[in-house]
């Protein structure tokens, strides 16, 4: 490993930071959450980043890595790469100006730095060429359940994190009556299924030894489709959505958010 | 950018590789962006980032325009909490006609921050007194 071969993965992550951050980076409410959203939340929402960002690393960062140190150097790196992306983005976008007060830049480049960041991280695989995919494999399998875990809930917070900015969310959460709700409950649970275990993608979950369908639905969809419901309403919760919203609402909300979440948590295995 | 690189021997090679620079310079500016924003959002945290926001308004510029006048304004947002769809309204009164009233709504006054505008009168705000404030607003 040298500093040239580095560099290299270091252009991966920028080209990944702008590729995965691009549609947040456009999204307006983004904008005015990273101004107005808790402060409290945002700080959570980076330290939850991060942790996130250095178990990413260790599935797939952009070298390889050999212990939790170089983990928790990529993490920062791809947050890094995140935070500079961001703030170089935004400023060309008009969204950041000097005229503005700090705390409001301050805030606007963190909070795009989370799918900015996400992004840097899995640059190398999406724009990389497809190095050490044996390595990666085994390192997936020798994870074990726990692994499969974390990156369904990695898929589920990237794109949960990517649709929860907007007002649809909300706007389509209002307009469905309990029969919608039901109904994309169960389309996310069946695709949820159908994608990991049904279609020959690459990095395919062979189902477990002696798994019947039930087993691998109770091990794997339904715990994949409960991260995927929790993710979300930790986002939805960060975003400030849920304050003062009845369950009710809140079920809705996050069935909708639920849909892209599980999604995201079927297919992390591709993208990661 | 050689394919050359095998998978194998770098798997073989020793197994604690060294660090590159570029590796100890990219990590190090990370963790100075990470601590410097949790630093930077702590302190807003611990700095009156949730007391209700309190807006005035300041008039900085009357001009005559086609069809009317332009008051040009500044609204300032001086607590910690951001506004939502401030409403800015604007009154020209005079002792020989009827007060003119104009309206304008700012999508969001951050924190602590300042969002200009502008109101349109037919009358000239010079004329008579002109009174400028921001009515209200919504949590975002």
């Amino acid at each position: 490993m040298t500093s040239g071969r580095y560099a290299i993965g270091l252009a991966r992550a920028f080209g990944g930071a702008i590729l995965f951050g691009i549609p947040l980076l456009m999204t307006m409410e983004m904008w005015s959450l990273g101004f107005s959203m808790g402060r409290g939340r945002l700080l959570l929402l980076l330290t939850f980043t991060l942790l996130v960002l250095v178990g990413l690393s260790y599935f797939s960062g952009f070298e390889k890595t050999f212990s939790l140190k170089e983990d928790v150097m990529d993490a920062l790196a791809a947050f890094g790469v995140g935070v500079i992306t961001s703030a170089a983005l935004l400023m060309v976008l008009a969204a950041i100006s000097l005229e503005m007060t700090w705390g409001e830049i301050v805030g606007r480049v963190a909070l795009q730095s989370v799918p900015a960041g996400i992004g840097a991280m899995l640059g190398r695989k999406q724009l990389g060429a497809g190095q050490d995919m044996d390595a990666e494999e085994e390192r997936k399998r020798e994870a074990g359940y726990g692994g499969e875990l974390f990156l369904m809930l990695a898929g589920a917070l990237f794109l949960a994190f990517n649709m929860a900015p907007t007002e649809e969310m909300i706007l389509i959460a209002f307009q469905m009556t309990p029969w919608h709700g039901l109904a994309l409950g169960v389309l996310s649970i069946t695709l949820l299924h159908v994608f990991v275990y049904s279609i020959g993608f690459s990095g395919q979950e062979s189902p477990p030894e002696g798994g019947s369908f039930l087993s691998t639905f109770l091990h794997f969809t339904l715990t994949g489709y409960a991260i995927a419901l929790l993710v979300s309403l930790y986002v939805l919760w960060t975003f400030g959505r849920t304050d003062g919203v009845s369950l009710a609402e809140i079920a809705n909300m996050l069935v909708v958010l639920g849909f892209p979440a599980s999604l995201g948590a079927a297919t992390a295995r591709l993208v990661v | 950018m050689k394919r050359e690189h095998g998978t194998g021997d770098m798997r073989a090679a020793k197994p604690k590789p060294q660090v590159p620079w570029l590796e100890w310079l990219a990590a190090g500016l990370g963790l100075i962006f990470a601590l410097g924003l949790f630093g930077m959002i702590g302190w807003q945290a611990f700095n009156g980032a949730t007391v209700p926001p309190a807006v005035t308004v300041e008039v900085e510029d009357i001009a005559r325009i086609d069809g009317g006048y332009r008051v040009l304004f500044r609204a300032r947002n001086g607590a910690g909490e951001a506004a939502a769809q401030v409403e800015i309204e604007g009154i020209v009164s005079g002792p020989e006609f009827k007060a003119e009233t104009s309206r304008v709504v700012l999508d969001y006054i951050p924190g602590r921050s300042t969002r200009r505008g502008g109101l349109f009168f037919t009358r000239d705000p010079r004329s008579g007194a002109l009174d400028v404030r921001a009515t209200g607003f919504a949590e975002p």
